[in-house]
């Protein structure tokens, strides 16, 4: 099939994507491999969020769930939309400072080069940061559980920190629907800050502008150093390579197959009604113990109240879906969903040059 | 009778009742004297511009202390966002000087809390805007402006920056490429004292001040620590910088009154001495 054929069905398609946006990036992330390590976090941070007043920012991060995430309650904070007819936005507010968690001082100087025998430690007392519950989860041992919950900006196709701006320094780009701050527009107002109900939107207050994660732009087009096109650095450099990155209207990716064909990936929160483009393979985790270490197949570790929380009930059918196939194979069987899930060809989880 | 007549006669031969007369003619000239100055006592909306000899940059300058200030009443603006109608400053006070080259505008209001300082995500600033049209003999939409009829607005902000910008309706303003407007504040006894310093020649997109016509102007308040910005500010209605002779201004005026006082004049000396011929035939 030509590059050609793929556009024109791209252009038929029948997938929801924003007014005036001609193709949608979209990422899936399969939360059953994630390790918490930060590789993810790490290069986004160093790429685009080291110093400047951005000290605090993690347009990338990864939360242990359940747990309070990054900026502190987040999920409890509103915004998004009243309704899935998106006419009326949901007023949010905006976390302190604190609740990102502080930039602390460390005596690396006094350890390095003054001959400290102290241990390496903040110079100020914090009382919260990201990652302050890492591993807490929830449930009694032997059957506590938690997961890791990466999380960007979803590039939403109906974004509210957009539609709140009153400068509309916020926008869709036509090309491929990322949403981007236009920094000589944005006047520091904040009213993205508290309109994103993921709380993806940042005030940079040295520049006195917000800012947010970019879907790596530059490096989608091929304007980096090598004018190679890459993928975003968060799904480059995670080391078990969780992260599908392409185009939700590429119909022959694996992002399309497994959001619109399986439905196995998810939207975080859809109750946000922002229809982010940020999708999630549930965590499936071994079922329950009992005290004398047995399995009970009956009872799931992680509640699925809790995973349909923050997938919605279409929980239910991606996990038996998934279920269902894992089964398919155990069996002998074949299953294209457990091939995409399970592939390591990079030209398949990163497909960003179908379009041009 | 006649003798008590004659008594109260004066060598001139006037009577106490020419005197009385007299009198109130008098009174009645200098009534039509002192009218035009009671008549021009300023409409509410009117923003005397004094004319003053040194820079009145300094909102501490001490020529501020002798111009007068007018108090404008503040309201929020209907703009839509979020708590708009949620604004904490209740009115402002504006006045206004030029000298040979340049304007000067003071514009002072209570508020207790400096809020010089954004150190994170919930902060906001202190912040005060001053609006004139940029076609001076036009008046624009009060929402800052329109987009054929725009304004221009001089705005500081508590950190102590200051911006000359454009605007052609809510959401539009833009910064002009040269800054031509000087911001200085002072906070005083829980209040903000703002004066901005603009040369009173504009150019392509910049109000003329240099102009015999009013010229319209409006101001807005941010609360930073009430979490106000943008469009949740409070504002003021259309008032005007007195720059011109306006439609009954000082030249025009003072011919009027002065024909009606010659007018009460000469129809009072012609009644005096009609009476005293009278009184003469009488006799």
């Amino acid at each position: 099939m030509s590059t050609d054929d793929v556009q024109d069905q791209g252009e038929d398609t029948h997938i929801d994507i924003a007014d005036g946006v001609d193709h949608q990036v979209a990422m899936v992330m399969d939360l059953n491999k994630c390790i918490g390590c930060q590789t993810c976090t790490i290069a986004c941070k160093t790429l685009w969020t080291e110093g400047g007043g951005r000290d605090y920012m993690y347009w990338n991060n990864v939360e242990t769930k359940p747990g309070k995430g990054y900026p502190r309650d987040w999920e409890e904070s509103a915004g998004g939309w009243e309704s899935e007819d998106h006419s009326d936005r949901k007023p949010g507010d905006i976390h302190p400072r604190e609740e990102y968690g502080g930039d602390w001082e460390f005596n690396h100087s006094e350890i390095m080069y003054d001959g400290s025998d102290e241990p390496l430690r903040p110079q100020t007392d914090p009382e919260w940061g990201p990652n302050w519950d890492e591993d807490e989860g929830a449930g009694e041992y032997p059957n506590s559980y938690y997961f890791y919950l990466p999380r960007i900006c979803n590039h939403c196709t109906h974004p509210s920190c957009v539609e709140a701006c009153p400068r509309k320094a916020l926008y869709k780009r036509e090309e491929d629907g990322i949403v981007l701050v236009d920094q000589e527009r944005c006047r520091g107002y904040r009213y993205c800050v508290e309109g994103c109900p993921y709380d993806k939107v940042y005030y940079n207050a040295m520049t006195k502008k917000s800012e947010k994660c970019i879907f790596c732009y530059p490096r989608i087009e091929g304007e980096g150093p090598d004018d190679e096109v890459h993928a975003t650095a968060c799904a480059e450099e995670c080391p078990p390579q969780l992260r599908l990155v392409g185009y939700l209207d590429d119909e022959d990716g694996p992002i399309y197959k497994l959001v619109e064909e399986y439905e196995v990936a998810l939207p975080l929160h859809p109750e946000f009604e922002t229809t982010p483009n940020v999708y999630y393979i549930p965590p499936y985790a071994p079922p329950q113990h009992s005290e004398d270490g047995e399995s009970i197949q009956s009872i799931e570790r992680i509640p699925r109240e809790y995973l349909e929380e923050l997938f919605g009930d279409r929980v239910h059918d991606a996990l038996d879906t998934i279920e269902r196939h894992r089964d398919r194979v155990r069996r002998g069987g074949e299953s294209e969903l457990m091939e995409i899930l399970q592939d390591k060809n990079p030209a398949q989880q990163y497909r960003l040059e179908v379009f041009e | 009778m006649s003798d008590r007549q004659e008594a109260n006669s004066n060598a001139d031969g006037w009577t106490r009742s020419d005197m009385v007369i007299v009198a109130v003619v008098v009174l009645a000239v200098g009534a039509a004297a002192t009218l035009p100055s009671i008549s021009s006592a300023r409409p509410a909306n009117e923003v005397p511009v004094e004319s003053v000899s040194a820079n009145a940059s300094s909102p501490t300058a001490p020529a501020w202390g002798d111009i007068p200030a007018v108090t404008m009443a503040l309201s929020s603006a209907p703009s839509g966002l979020p708590e708009a109608s949620n604004v904490s400053v209740q009115s402002a006070r504006l006045q206004a000087a030029t000298n040979d080259t340049h304007a000067f505008v003071r514009v002072s209001w209570s508020d207790a809390t400096a809020d010089r300082n954004v150190t994170g995500p919930t902060a906001f600033f202190d912040a005060v805007a001053v609006q004139v049209p940029t076609n001076e003999s036009a008046r624009p939409p009060i929402a800052m402006g329109g987009s054929n009829n725009p304004v221009n607005v001089w705005y500081w902000s508590g950190d102590g920056t200051s911006e000359e910008l454009l605007a052609g309706g809510a959401g539009t303003t833009t910064e002009f490429a040269s800054q031509s407007v000087d911001a200085r504040a002072a906070h005083e006894n829980d209040s903000w004292h703002v004066t901005f310093t603009r040369e009173l020649a504009g150019d392509a997109n910049r109000t003329d001040l240099d102009v015999e016509r009013d010229v319209d102007v409006a101001v807005a308040v941010w609360n930073g620590s009430y979490d106000e910005r943008a469009g949740r500010k409070a504002v003021s209605d259309w008032h005007y910088l007195a720059l011109g002779p306006g439609p009954s201004g000082p030249p025009y005026q003072t011919i009027l009154w002065a024909a009606a006082g010659l007018a009460v004049l000469f129809v009072s000396v012609v009644t005096i001495e009609g009476v005293r011929r009278t009184r003469g035939d009488g006799a």
